[in-house]
């Protein structure tokens, strides 16, 4: 009975207190392509991703009824750090689903000026920045002034505010208002200013060095407790902080002594299942205050998913030349630092060879059928402007159109024998880190479905006559980047060759940027007219030391530039599904491919090659 | 100057190296994107220089025989018949080729003898070699920021031309180009090229061309004329660039911050 007069209370309070606007909330999710575009066409930088932002805590003036349901303590607010910009996951601010949007659309542009050299006020810097965003879209204007008076609207008013908060409370709406007048801001304790959803906070990480006022006056009230939006794990950030893990010697010991020397009786009890992956670890996550998370050396769920130690020379593949070195692009510098990493080619010792496995003979058939329109054949050409015979047939029709004084419109009358050239070179890079270790169904791991893709391209297109190579890659840290050479351009196509795409294994990490470059350099050594860099890969660029997030994407988009500018045309072929996001920035648009269902590469790869080759004709 | 001049906005010393190259009887390759001002240069130093103009727009399927001549079968008889190329050889002038990255490979080899110090143009077909007269130039032009990648210059026939980039003009300069073509008032200006900018730093992540020139002039002749602004931009500068849905809302977006209501 207590317990449902609590909820029942709880429900009413809050729904008293709430001052959002459900109905009309616009989402992140559901903007979050446009406002990237927009964000980047105001001059936001394209490396930046668009992600929401976690909810904090803020000690601004509450209203009593909302002091007393205990909502709108913590706000979402927006900022933009070196690795994306953070907009609040929902916004349910205004009973108008449009100004909601508004304020969306207002946060991505405002975002994207330009932060000012020196040291200002928050508010100074807000302020500027809004004023230059206006006039350089002075058709923002009416929007602004829209937005502007909604949210003074939300704010209490002046009089209901303790008179220590009033004279801060009327600079910021000065500066709301009037973004085009600079006015002093009194100094004043900055720790109970109402959040302001039309600017933008310092990232958390500043904060940290500012007093803790500093990140309490910030934006947008979107209490996470009355509409927590469901989004994806990987969606959203949570606070949190390093700590330093303890070292175990100087512990509190948390059980009473005497019972550490006592006997207790045995019981078989299986306690391994207690160590249980915890299934509701995420919306624990978010109903804390706070997340710690300290670098440990064990892992309470022992799955231990890399092994980074090399095999023993003997049993590893056979070094086919020393180290060849490439440079590498660190986009915080902005420069490509030489000799960096180091790509050592390997050929696979234990590979036997052998026969086109027995499973795929069906599949190969059909693609090689699909592939026969590819062959280049030489044969008679007819109606053509020029050629070495007169087409008779043509000419027939002609006279009998000239007799009857019709005008053909332009006559082709010869006909020609000629082979329909097909001059290119095309050299498939397969990822062989160890993330294709993973499950695709109940059949097959990644790398088993890069195999008979492997299988089945090589085997296509050693009936076209194309020339094409194939190798493999991974990587641990970037002195050894391991480059496998499966086929090259030289070599024919044989049982050998399939005995090595027969051998590959998943191992170690994605380095993408050296072994696209060395792949880059093979390529173009190539004296084809249409050069294709083909990449097979399942996810982002990683690898053990900085070449991770941000880091890994500029330099595989940089070696992607490089090949372009050698006459590449280079090409992904991804199944990462939340590729979208990255691949953009690094291929280009049309310069990739995401394949939702793995299982259906082997069969989509010849024909998006068939496709790729066709359409440059 | 002439008062029939058609307008071109110089952005360097693209005009004094033009006339260098003239006289000295060079061949001219003019690389940018497109809408930047390829075509009106060339039309412009045809008027100023006082010679003739002939321009062969590429595609795929030009031959050497739509270039230089075939021979046409007539009433019982054959007669030959002059390409662009050829009466460009024989009358002078400038002969350009549009798009010439589009010519199939084989197709540019027979501007070789052409383009380097020999000056001729071998006719096969009719035993002709002929030499071109002093004021005939060979300009041809293309987009290198292509998405077509599979297609290159040979690097046999990029070294025979003396090479111009072209690129977009600076916001300045386009403000100039704008209200010299259109007539539009200079706020409107202002914000068409403000806008410009901002789609052109789109190019690469969210479009595969950039906003040109032309579609700015286009835009501002159509707000000059009494067309709604934001209407303007959506057929001139957001639909032409993209064929995403989402996209184009967000360029539409920033149409509105434009020019906004």
């Amino acid at each position: 009975m207590e317990e449902q007069v609590g909820a029942f209370w709880h429900r009413w309070i809050t729904r008293t207190a709430n001052r959002h606007y459900p109905e009309a909330a616009v989402s992140l999710e559901d903007n979050r392509k446009q406002l990237g575009i927009i964000f980047r066409a105001l001059g936001g930088d394209g490396g930046l991703k668009i992600e929401s932002s976690y909810a904090s805590d803020h000690y601004g003036h509450r209203s009593l009824l909302q002091r007393i349901a205990g909502s709108d303590k913590r706000v979402n607010n927006a900022w933009r750090d070196d690795r994306a910009l953070l907009l609040p996951p929902l916004i349910d601010l205004f009973a108008d689903s449009a100004l909601n949007r508004d304020l969306y659309l207002w946060l991505a542009m405002l975002a994207a000026t330009p932060i000012r050299e020196g040291k200002y006020h928050w508010i100074e810097q807000n302020r500027h920045n809004t004023l230059l965003t206006l006039q350089r879209f002075p058709g923002l204007q009416p929007r602004y002034q829209r937005l502007a008076e909604a949210v003074i609207a939300l704010r209490p008013p002046l009089e209901k505010l303790p008179s220590q908060q009033q004279q801060s409370e009327k600079a910021i709406r000065a500066a709301i208002l009037h973004p085009t007048t600079a006015s002093p801001f009194p100094n004043h304790p900055l720790l109970s200013i109402i959040p302001v959803p039309l600017w933008l906070v310092l990232p958390p990480e500043q904060q940290g060095d500012q007093p803790q006022q500093e990140s309490d006056k910030e934006n947008n009230p979107n209490p996470t407790e009355n509409s927590p939006p469901k989004e994806k794990a990987a969606a959203q950030r949570r606070k949190a902080e390093r700590t330093e893990n303890p070292d175990g010697k100087s512990g509190l010991i948390a059980l009473r002594m005497e019972t550490l020397f006592s006997w207790a009786e045995y019981l078989k009890v299986d306690r391994t299942t207690d160590d249980d992956e915890d299934e509701d670890a995420e919306s624990r996550a978010d109903d804390l205050d706070h997340l710690s998370i300290s670098r440990d050396a064990e892992t309470s769920r022992s799955r231990v998913k890399f092994d980074l130690d090399l095999p023993a020379a003997e049993y590893d593949d056979t070094p086919l030349s020393e180290g060849l070195l490439y440079p590498e692009w660190n986009y915080k510098t902005g420069q490509l630092v030489k000799n960096l990493c180091s790509v050592i080619p390997l050929l696979a010792t234990a590979a036997q060879p052998c026969d086109l496995p027995p499973s795929l003979r069906r599949s190969a058939r059909k693609v090689r059928r699909q592939f026969e329109a590819l062959i280049p054949s030489r044969s008679w050409f007819r109606g053509e402007m020029e050629g070495a015979e007169i087409d008779l047939e043509a000419f027939i029709e002609f006279s009998a159109d000239q007799r009857g004084q019709r005008q053909g419109a332009e006559p082709a009358l010869y006909r020609d024998f000629r082979s329909g050239n097909r001059d290119l070179a095309t050299l498939l890079l397969a990822d062989l880190s160890l993330s294709t270790d993973s499950w695709v169904n109940n059949h097959s791991r990644v790398i088993d479905v890069i195999r008979q893709s492997l299988h089945l391209f090589s085997d296509a297109l050693s009936h076209t006559g194309d020339r094409f190579a194939l190798y493999g890659f991974s990587s641990r840290s970037r002195d050894h980047v391991r480059f496998h050479q499966i086929k090259t351009f030289e070599e024919p196509f044989n049982e050998t060759t399939r005995g090595r795409i027969e051998a590959i294994k998943p191992g170690y990490y994605t380095r993408m940027g050296a072994a696209i470059r060395h792949a880059t350099t093979l390529l173009s050594r190539q004296p084809a007219n249409r050069r294709i860099l083909l990449l097979l890969t399942d996810g982002k660029p990683n690898d053990l030391d900085l070449y991770e997030g941000r880091y890994g994407i500029e330099d595989t988009r940089e070696a992607i530039f490089e090949a372009r500018r050698e006459g590449l045309y280079p090409f992904c072929v991804t199944i990462d599904e939340e590729g979208g996001g990255y691949l953009p920035h690094i291929f280009g648009p049309g310069g990739y491919i995401v394949i939702r269902r793995p299982e259906e590469l082997p069969l989509r790869l010849p024909r998006l090659y068939a496709q790729i080759t066709q359409g440059g004709e | 100057m002439a008062p029939s001049l058609p307008y071109y906005q110089p952005h360097g010393n693209e005009v004094e190296l033009f006339e260098y190259a003239f006289n000295s009887q060079l061949p001219v390759l003019i690389k940018g994107p497109t809408g930047c001002g390829k075509t009106r240069f060339i039309t412009h130093m045809a008027a100023r220089l006082g010679i003739p103009l002939n321009t062969v727009a590429c595609h795929d399927d030009l031959t050497a025989a739509d270039l230089v001549g075939r021979h046409l079968i007539g009433a019982g008889e054959t007669y030959w018949s002059d390409g662009p190329l050829t009466r460009s050889v024989r009358e002078g002038g400038i002969c350009y080729l549009d798009e010439v990255i589009e010519a199939r490979k084989d197709t540019t080899v027979v501007l070789h003898p052409l383009s380097d110090d020999r000056r001729i143009l071998p006719l096969d077909r009719t035993g002709e070699t002929l030499q071109a007269p002093d004021n005939f130039m060979l300009v041809v032009s293309y987009n290198p920021g292509y998405q077509n990648f599979l297609k290159g210059m040979k690097p046999s026939t990029r070294q025979r031309f003396l090479s111009i980039r072209f690129d977009f003009p600076s916001p300045e300069l386009e403000r100039k180009i704008l209200t010299n073509e259109s007539g539009a008032t200079a706020d409107v200006v202002k914000r068409l090229v403000s806008l410009g900018s901002a789609l052109r730093s789109l190019k690469d992540h969210d479009l595969e061309e950039a906003a040109s020139t032309r579609l700015l002039i286009y835009a501002a002749r159509l707000i000059h004329s009494g067309f709604d602004p934001v209407e303007a931009c959506r057929c001139s500068l957001v639909e032409p660039l993209t064929d995403d849905l989402e996209t184009a809302a967000a360029l539409m977006e920033i149409a509105r911050a434009t020019f906004g209501r």
